[in-house]
Formats: structure tokens, C-alpha cells, sequence
């Protein structure tokens, strides 16, 4: 289909940790990424989320499984090398910690004219330090930061600057990965409402990997849940969130605090077998759109 | 945790500790021959100058060195292995006998010399971090500061002339009165380079025990171990020092050639019969027999520390036992 | 005589070479046996500075500069640290946000209870020590706790350190616990059993504690009152219901907008503008007027004193003044509302 941006194919990694540990992060993960959808994935921590992102990214090969952006394998090497220009400007990474994934000793107007002083890029506004002004303008910032340096902004501002630099090489896919966990709850609010006016107005189109489920409700048309490597459950945010299928995903909703004291308190604490979240079998699809990992042979 | 078999695990270290012996001898024994020098000058001395073609070529062949190396080599190991590890050319006796009358002052002088800087350098260390930015930590890392700058040649030179032409306090050379000397003289002998090579280092390792414990006295298990009631003094023997000890110990295990390379300057300015002015002498007069075995003495001597500091941090630490134990989890 | 702290007036600040950061300004507040009181506020509000100061786990260049603090009925503001010592672990003692960081790596995790328990009970044998850790550890919900005795804390999964923390933390029975972000470093499934811990704690032992936290989520499943911080001072107090259902400060206003949780769904989220003020020159007058769209002009004047709006609930905004203009608050009645 055409407006299948990224497809995830059976992607499987593997960690080797000792001559006899080895630990696998990821296992047999698919899904796809639709032009223009935020797409959310959530999972605890050691659940292989980043490690999604990272494949994504090129920044690991995967042991298994194929990943084509825009028709193109990245896991095979020649493909990757015959589409290297596209491949590395048209998919950008956000990263949590934007105080360490920005170089303190560089100016704002420096680090987002960066990536395109690295591919000599011809900047379409004249010059670089116009470029990012445009940039900082796309994300909300006024010219006062161009000259400023990091170290002299707040976290919701650096993240704000890590999001331009990402922007300026005219990308498709942004993949952000736990994007806001750092950041204050009304700062959060911001960042979270300037990637729903990108997705809107620019069209760009998000993986928002995340462990806070309130706001991947929010913010994402598609959910897709991984438990300790393996994708439990993927479909329409809204379905899954109000009529989750799978154990594991009931037990993550079920555990959310929610600001509310009165249904706080009514609800019953649950506690869940984790020998019941199943994590053999496929994906089945119980609904449009929505697929859950069942045991073959079960209904 | 999944226990290790003792025996593969030090057997395994045991072997590492083998083959690198080997592979320093090789290195050195190569090495040694490729420098220039006469070390028929050192076994006959000034004889060896007059000595006419046919003469010499006697003499090469009795000591063995008109043979190609490798068979000179394979010849010296061959000896090695029985424990025999040739005469000296300078002194004409058994290699093992010229050490073994200089070891053991070496050994005293590295061994005091060792401990003095190990719990030196912890207690100032300890003492500058408990009184942090405070006059008394001020004053000791000025003072290191200034005193570690000092060369080691001429810190003995002005100790020498102020505590032994000066003062006449203390003696300025050797190891013990020849003729006389108890435990006293030669604690007195030892007083002037000890100071040298104390000095030296001491300070290095005491600023460097002072930030590791700062740093470790801001961390959150600190924090945590104090609001359990835990005193700020227990709180740094018990815990902070704890924490620090490993990465101490393995540093000071492979500072040990860095104390006795400065030993070995020490004994050759203050004249001190050790192992370390016969070292300077064997590799000047290409006293081949006697360099080999200093060599594989000092390397030993590394390499058992290297692999000494490692099984120490590894018993103290349990974080650098090498396997990875299971987790035990919160629905275990 | 009824109340285990008292906090009254405090102010702390910290001297750092771009001169003295304010980070605690005027905070009065009490905790009453036996209830969870949770310190909301965002980050460099002064919320974990408040709990230091109160255990004197301050660094060296910050110093209480004024206000008493009544520990138990005793004022303890001129403690000294080895009075301290006697107080920390029996009177109150201290849960971390990261427990990887806040155990010893290189001590067995037995071994470190086993510690907290001897401190205050140096005479106790070690048999009777050990089954007192045994206890402990079976108290926090670590199972098979003989097995895990002679365990190291990275053996260790985040809630199973976390809840040796808290085993550390009651082994000498205090009567206040400050649990400062205890959940934040851990996964949603995790939190919901730790916080849970720390409820049931609380109706076994009786344990007091503050509870702090950014997180609304976790207020108001834990807490039974709540003291709302911003940039240093206390903004509002009540109870959860108060907080949550009837907020009166317009910060309060604005924290709980801009959660998700609340938002329609294709509305953008509520976002306070502006950022924090820097702590190092305070702004005269309220510290949120200039984020605050309610604000009034006595806002950039004079700081609002404490108003009371009930029996436990209290907030320091001119908008409560008789004289201000009424303003219909934005929200109230919780999500449904």
C-alpha cells in the first residue's frame, strides 16, 4: 500500500550478554507506520522499546526480520548504502535527554544548522542561521535563543531545540523516544500539543514511544503494546485503550494512577499472574485494525 | 549466582601469569642484545680490550654468545626452567647469589616504602575529604602540590645535605654501617630514602582517595545511610571507603612498578645496595645473565600485582564477578 | 502537641557562586499521625530541599536561614548532626527516587538492613538482628527473604530494591517516612504495588509520611492531604478532595488542566505559559503573577497571604480576598466535571 511509510517485519534483536546469556530485546516484531499518524508503543522499561527505535534508527542491525522505509530494506546493507542520503534525512531521532543529546558548547542557531552543514545541504531560506530561525519559529521559540547555548535554556525549551534541529532536514518520520519523560507536567503539556501541531499542520509522521499511557491516549491514533520483546497488542488507540484484549494490557491500564481521588479509591487494586500475559502464539485480529496475541487454537 | 570452578578460574589465571613471563623474557632477552656494547668488557674487563681475534672468539664461545640468538635463547630458558639462570659476567658467580644478597633491602625499602604510601595516601585522603574546603584540607593539598613537583634526585640531594652534612643526624648512603648495624642502623639507613620515595607518590594517590570520597559522600545511598541514623564517620569508614576500596587497590596494584621504578632511582642517588642499582649496572655492562633475571623478577613482580588487584576487587566488589546472576524479580 | 511536624515560617537557601538561591521561602505547614501529606510541585520548586532540610540531609552550602521546626513537640532547628543521628532512622527516616543509586552496591542487601536495625539497637545479638531483617523484609513483600538475605542490590529487579529501601527505611519503627519520588524511576506496574506498600504500611504501623511528587496520578492515589509548592512556597494546602475537586489557587488550576487525563480529545492540552522564575532573585509579589492570567495588580505588589477557604483547606492567592473579583474557576468536581 502506498501510504505504508514503514513497515516492520518480524524484527527480532538479540543482546549477547555473557558467553551464555544472550538477551532478546526484541522478538519477532511487526507492525506498520502509516504516512502522517503518530503512532505510539509503549512498554515498560526492558521491554525492547528503545530498542525498536535504535533499529529504526540504523543505529542496530537486527538479528531477524526486515525493515523497509519507504520500500527500501534498511537491514540490508547494499540497499542501505544505495539510499544512504535519503535514509539518514529523512528519519530523525528525539531523544529523552535532550541536556546531554545537545552539545553544550554550541549555539541553538549552530545545532540546528548542523545536520545540514553536514550533508551540504542547500538551505532553501538563504542562508544556515536563517533556516534555523525558521526552524525555531516552527517549534516555538523566539530569535532571542538563536545565540544562546544550551546550558541557558530550560529543559522544555532544549527540547524544544533538539525537535528543530530534528525538523531541519526536511524529515518524514520522527521517532521520538520517550520524549517527554524528562520534562515537568505543564512543560510536558507543551511539547505534547507541539507535536500534535506538527502531525496536523506539517503532516509529519510520528513513532512516540513512551511509558506514560495518558498521554500516548492522547496524543496517538495507534497503539501498539510491547511486552518483553513481543508486540501483545496493536490497533486504534481509542479501542485500545477502552477494550484492551490482551492480560499484559490490562494490567498496564489497570495500573495507571488516575488524578481523579474518588475513582482512585473505588477501584479495586489488582494484582495480575504475569504467568498469564501469553507471549506465544500470533497476532489475531479481533476487530478492524486491532490484533492481539493469542495461543493458536484459542478463540 | 552460579559459582565458578576455583580451579579453572585461578588455573586460567595461572597460565595468563605464564605466557606473559614468556613473552617478556623473549622481548627482553632480544631487546638487550640489540644494544650496543661489549659484554665481554663486563665478565674480563679491561683485558677484553687487548685481547687478540682468537682470544675472543674462545671467550664468546664459553659463555655461549657465538650462537645465534634463538639458540642462546632457547639455551637460557633451557636453564631457567631448572632454576638456573647463569652466572653473573661482572660479579663471576651465580646470578641467583648476586640477587639474592640484594633482595631482601630492596624488599624492605618497596615493602615499607608501599605501605607507607597505601595507608599514607587513605588516611590523608580520608582526613582532606572529612574536612572538606576546610584550612586543614586546604593546607594538605597546597602542600602536596608543592612537594610532588619536587624531583626525586634532588629532593634526596637537599635531604642529604641538610639531615647528613648538616645535621649529621642521619647517614647519606648504604644500607647498613659496615661492620656494625642492628635493626636501629639500618632503620636509621632507611629513614632518607623512605622519605624519597614517600613524597613522591604519596600525594597522588591521597587527592585521588579525597575526590573518590567526595564524590562518593554526595551519592544517594550516602543520603540514604544517613537518614537511617547512621553517623557521618561511620558513614565514610563503612560505606564511603568500602565503595573506593576496590578501585584503590587495583590502582595501587599497578602503581607497584611506578614505587619501585622510583625505589630504583632512590637507591642509585642515596647508594643503596638493592636491586635497583643492580639493575642500572647489569643493563650499562650488558651483564646479560643478571639483566634477564631482574627483569623477570620486576615483571613478575607486575603482573602478580595486576593480577592480584583483580581478585581482590573481584572479592570485594561482587559487582566485577564476571557472570551476570539472574534477576530476582518483582513477581518471582 | 497532637501533630508530629511542624513546620513554621521555614526558609532554606543555598549559597552558589551566582549568589543565594532562595529555594525555600516561608513555608509553614503540619503533619498530623498518621496520614500521607504528598508535596506536589514541579521540578526546583524546593520540594525535596523542604524534606532535607527538615532531616538535616542538606549540602554544605545551603543553611536554614529562618522559621522552627518542631519535631514531635521538640524544636529541633538548632540540632546539631550528632543530635541528629539519634533522630534520623527512630523519628524519621527517608525513601529515595532511584534505589539503585540510594542502596550500596558493594553491601549484601541483608547486611544493609541488618545495619539500619543495629544503629538504634547496638545490644541486639545478631541472631535476634537477623530475624528482625527477616521480618522487615517480609513486611515490605519480599518473598522468600532467607534466600534473598546474602543477595546484592543488583541482583535485585527496581521494585524489589525499591522495596528494600523502604525495608531500610522502617527498620527502627519512625514515625514519619519521607518518601521523595519513590515511584518515578519505577514502571506504572511497579508504582501501583509500591504505592500500594506504602498505604498498607501505613494503616499496620501507623507511619506518617510526605509523599513527593510531580505526579497528580500518584497523589491521588496515595495521599490523604496535599500541599501544592511553587517556587518555593507552599501555594495551597487541603485535603485530596479539597485539592482535586475545589482547587482555589490558580496554579492548581492550571497543574491539573494540563494533564492529559483530562483533555478532550481534539482540543490541545492546557499549557500554564511562561516558565518557572529563577530562585536566585525571587520576584517581589506572587511568584506566579506573570503566568497567571487571573492575575490581579496587588499580585505584582505583595506576596497573597495563606486565606482559608475551610477547616483544611487553605490558599495563598489575592483572588480569595473580599475585595477581589469573582472569578468562576475553570474547573472542579474532578474528571467527570
Amino acid at each position: 500500500m502506498d501510504d505504508i511509510l514503514l513497515d516492520v517485519q518480524g524484527v527480532s534483536h538479540c543482546f549477547r550478554l555473557g558467553k551464555n546469556t544472550v538477551l532478546r530485546a526484541l522478538d519477532g516484531v511487526s507492525f506498520q507506520l502509516r504516512r502522517g499518524e503518530i503512532f505510539g508503543l509503549v512498554g515498560e522499561s526492558g521491554s525492547g522499546k528503545s530498542t525498536m527505535a535504535r533499529c529504526i534508527m540504523s543505529i542496530l542491525r537486527p538479528t531477524a526480520g526486515a525493515i523497509r522505509y519507504l520500500g527500501v530494506n534498511i537491514c540490508d546493507p547494499g540497499q542501505f548504502r544505495a539510499h544512504k542520503e535519503l535514509l539518514q534525512t529523512s528519519r530523525q531521532l528525539i531523544f529523552q535527554d535532550s541536556a546531554s543529546s545537545l552539545d553544550p558548547r554550541m549555539t541553538v542557531a549552530d545545532i540546528i544548522a548542523e545536520p545540514m552543514a553536514i550533508h551540504r545541504a542547500r538551505p532553501p531560506r538563504g542562508s544556515l542561521r536563517n533556516e534555523a530561525a525558521f526552524q525555531l519559529k516552527c517549534v516555538g521559540l523566539d530569535q532571542g535563543c538563536l545565540d544562546r547555548r544550551p546550558g541557558e535554556l530550560s529543559g522544555g525549551q532544549r527540547q524544544r531545540v533538539a525537535i528543530a534541529r530534528a525538523l531541519s532536514m526536511g524529515p518524514e518520520l520522527l521517532v521520538a523516544d520517550e520524549p517527554i519523560a524528562s520534562l515537568d507536567v505543564s512543560i510536558q503539556a507543551q511539547i505534547i500539543n507541539l507535536f500534535r501541531h506538527l502531525q496536523e499542520e506539517h503532516g509529519f509522521t510520528f513513532l512516540f514511544i513512551a511509558h506514560d499511557l495518558a498521554v500516548v491516549r492522547y496524543l496517538c491514533s495507534r497503539v501498539g503494546v510491547l511486552y518483553q520483546g513481543k508486540l501483545v497488542e496493536v490497533g486504534p488507540a481509542k479501542e485500545v485503550f477502552a477494550d484492551p484484549r490482551h492480560p499484559y494490557t490490562r494490567a498496564l491500564l489497570s495500573a495507571i494512577p488516575i488524578p481523579d481521588p474518588r475513582r482512585e479509591r473505588e477501584r479495586v487494586p489488582q494484582s495480575f499472574d504475569p504467568a498469564q500475559f501469553c507471549r506465544e502464539g500470533r497476532l489475531r485480529e479481533v476487530s478492524p485494525g486491532h490484533w492481539v496475541l493469542e495461543k493458536e487454537g484459542e478463540s | 549466582m552460579r559459582q565458578k570452578n576455583p580451579f579453572l578460574y585461578y588455573g586460567g589465571k595461572l597460565v595468563g601469569f605464564a605466557v606473559s613471563l614468556f613473552l617478556l623474557s623473549l622481548a627482553v632477552f632480544y631487546v638487550a642484545r640489540l644494544a650496543p656494547g661489549d659484554p665481554l668488557v663486563s665478565y674480563y674487563g679491561d683485558r677484553a680490550e687487548k685481547m687478540t681475534v682468537q682470544e675472543r672468539t674462545r671467550a664468546e664461545e664459553r659463555l655461549g654468545l657465538d650462537q645465534p640468538i634463538h639458540v642462546q635463547y632457547v639455551r637460557w630458558l633451557e636453564g631457567a626452567v631448572r632454576g638456573e639462570f647463569g652466572i653473573s659476567y661482572k660479579y663471576k658467580t651465580d646470578v641467583i647469589e648476586v640477587i639474592a644478597a640484594r633482595l631482601p633491602n630492596t624488599l624492605l625499602l618497596g615493602g615499607i616504602g608501599f605501605a607507607v604510601i597505601f595507608a599514607g595516601a587513605l588516611a590523608l585522603g580520608a582526613i582532606c575529604a572529612w574536612n572538606e574546603e576546610k584550612w586543614l584540607d586546604r593546607i594538605i593539598c597546597k602542600a602536596g602540590t608543592v612537594v610532588s613537583c619536587i624531583p626525586e634526585f634532588w629532593l634526596s640531594l637537599v635531604l642529604i645535605l641538610v639531615f647528613a652534612v648538616q645535621l649529621r643526624w642521619l647517614p647519606s648512603s648504604g644500607a647498613y654501617t659496615i661492620g656494625g648495624g642492628g635493626i636501629g642502623d639500618r632503620a636509621v639507613h632507611l629513614v632518607l630514602p623512605l622519605v624519597v620515595t614517600a613524597a613522591g607518590h604519596l600525594w597522588y594517590y591521597a587527592y585521588m582517595i579525597r575526590n573518590r570520597l567526595l564524590e562518593e559522600l554526595r551519592s544517594d545511598y550516602v543520603l540514604l545511610a544517613k537518614s537511617k541514623g547512621l553517623s557521618r564517620r561511620a558513614v565514610l569508614v563503612r560505606h564511603c571507603l568500602r565503595g573506593i576500596m576496590p578501585s584503590y587497590l587495583s590502582l595501587m596494584a599497578i602503581s607497584v612498578p611506578h614505587i619501585l621504578g622510583g625505589t630504583y632511582i632512590v637507591e642509585t642517588v642515596f647508594s643503596y645496595p638493592g636491586i635497583g642499582t643492580l639493575s642500572y649496572e647489569s643493563a650499562r655492562y650488558q651483564d646479560y645473565n643478571l639483566l634477564m633475571i631482574l627483569c623477570i623478577i620486576s615483571g613478575g613482580t607486575v603482573i602478580l600485582c595486576n593480577i592480584l588487584a583483580q581478585i581482590v576487587s573481584e572479592r570485594i566488589d561482587p559487582r566485577m564477578r564476571a557472570d551476570t546472576p539472574p534477576e530476582v524479580t518483582d513477581h518471582g | 502537641m497532637s501533630d508530629l511536624l511542624e513546620i513554621k515560617n521555614l526558609s532554606v537557601s543555598f549559597r552558589t557562586p551566582q549568589g543565594e538561591v532562595e529555594a525555600v521561602r516561608d513555608v509553614s505547614f503540619s503533619l498530623h499521625p498518621g496520614e500521607v501529606l504528598a508535596i506536589v510541585g514541579e521540578s526546583g520548586c524546593g520540594k525535596s530541599v523542604l524534606c532535607r532540610s527538615i532531616m538535616k540531609l542538606l549540602p554544605r552550602n545551603a543553611w536554614i536561614k529562618g522559621g522552627t521546626i518542631l519535631a514531635d513537640g521538640t524544636d529541633i532547628t538548632r540540632y546539631s548532626q550528632r543530635d541528629m543521628d539519634r533522630l534520623r532512622g527512630r523519628l524519621f527516616s527517608m525513601v529515595l527516587q532511584d534505589p539503585m543509586a540510594a542502596l550500596n552496591p558493594t553491601m549484601t542487601v541483608g547486611a544493609q538492613i541488618a545495619e539500619a536495625v543495629r544503629i538504634h539497637q547496638p545490644r541486639m545479638d545478631r541472631a535476634a538482628v537477623r530475624r528482625r531483617v527477616l521480618e522487615l523484609m517480609e513486611l515490605v513483600g519480599i518473598d522468600r527473604p532467607e534466600d534473598r538475605y546474602g543477595r546484592y542490590p543488583f541482583d535485585f529487579s527496581g521494585g524489589m530494591r525499591q522495596r528494600s529501601v523502604m525495608a531500610i527505611a522502617l527498620a527502627c519503627g519512625p514515625k514519619v517516612l519521607f518518601a521523595d519520588e519513590p515511584t518515578t524511576a519505577l514502571d506504572v506496574t511497579i508504582q501501583a504495588q509500591i504505592l500500594d506498600l506504602l498505604r498498607d504500611v501505613q494503616a499496620r504501623l501507623g507511619t506518617a509520611s510526605v509523599l513527593v511528587t510531580h505526579d497528580l496520578g500518584v497523589v491521588a492515589r496515595a495521599a490523604d492531604r496535599v500541599a501544592v509548592m511553587y517556587a518555593g512556597r507552599i501555594v495551597e494546602t487541603g485535603t485530596v478532595e479539597d485539592i482535586f475537586y475545589d482547587p482555589r489557587h490558580p496554579y492548581t488550576w492550571g497543574l491539573l488542566r494540563s494533564l492529559p487525563a483530562w483533555a478532550k480529545e481534539d482540543e490541545p492540552l492546557y499549557t500554564i505559559p511562561g516558565m518557572p522564575p529563577s530562585l536566585l532573585h525571587p520576584p517581589k509579589g506572587d511568584a506566579f503573577a506573570c503566568r497567571n492570567e487571573y492575575a490581579l495588580a496587588i499580585d505584582y505588589q505583595e506576596a497573597p497571604p495563606m486565606f482559608q477557604v475551610s477547616e483544611s483547606h487553605f490558599a495563598a492567592t489575592w483572588l480569595l480576598d473580599e475585595r477581589a473579583p469573582k472569578i468562576a474557576p475553570p474547573l472542579g468536581g474532578g474528571l467527570n466535571g
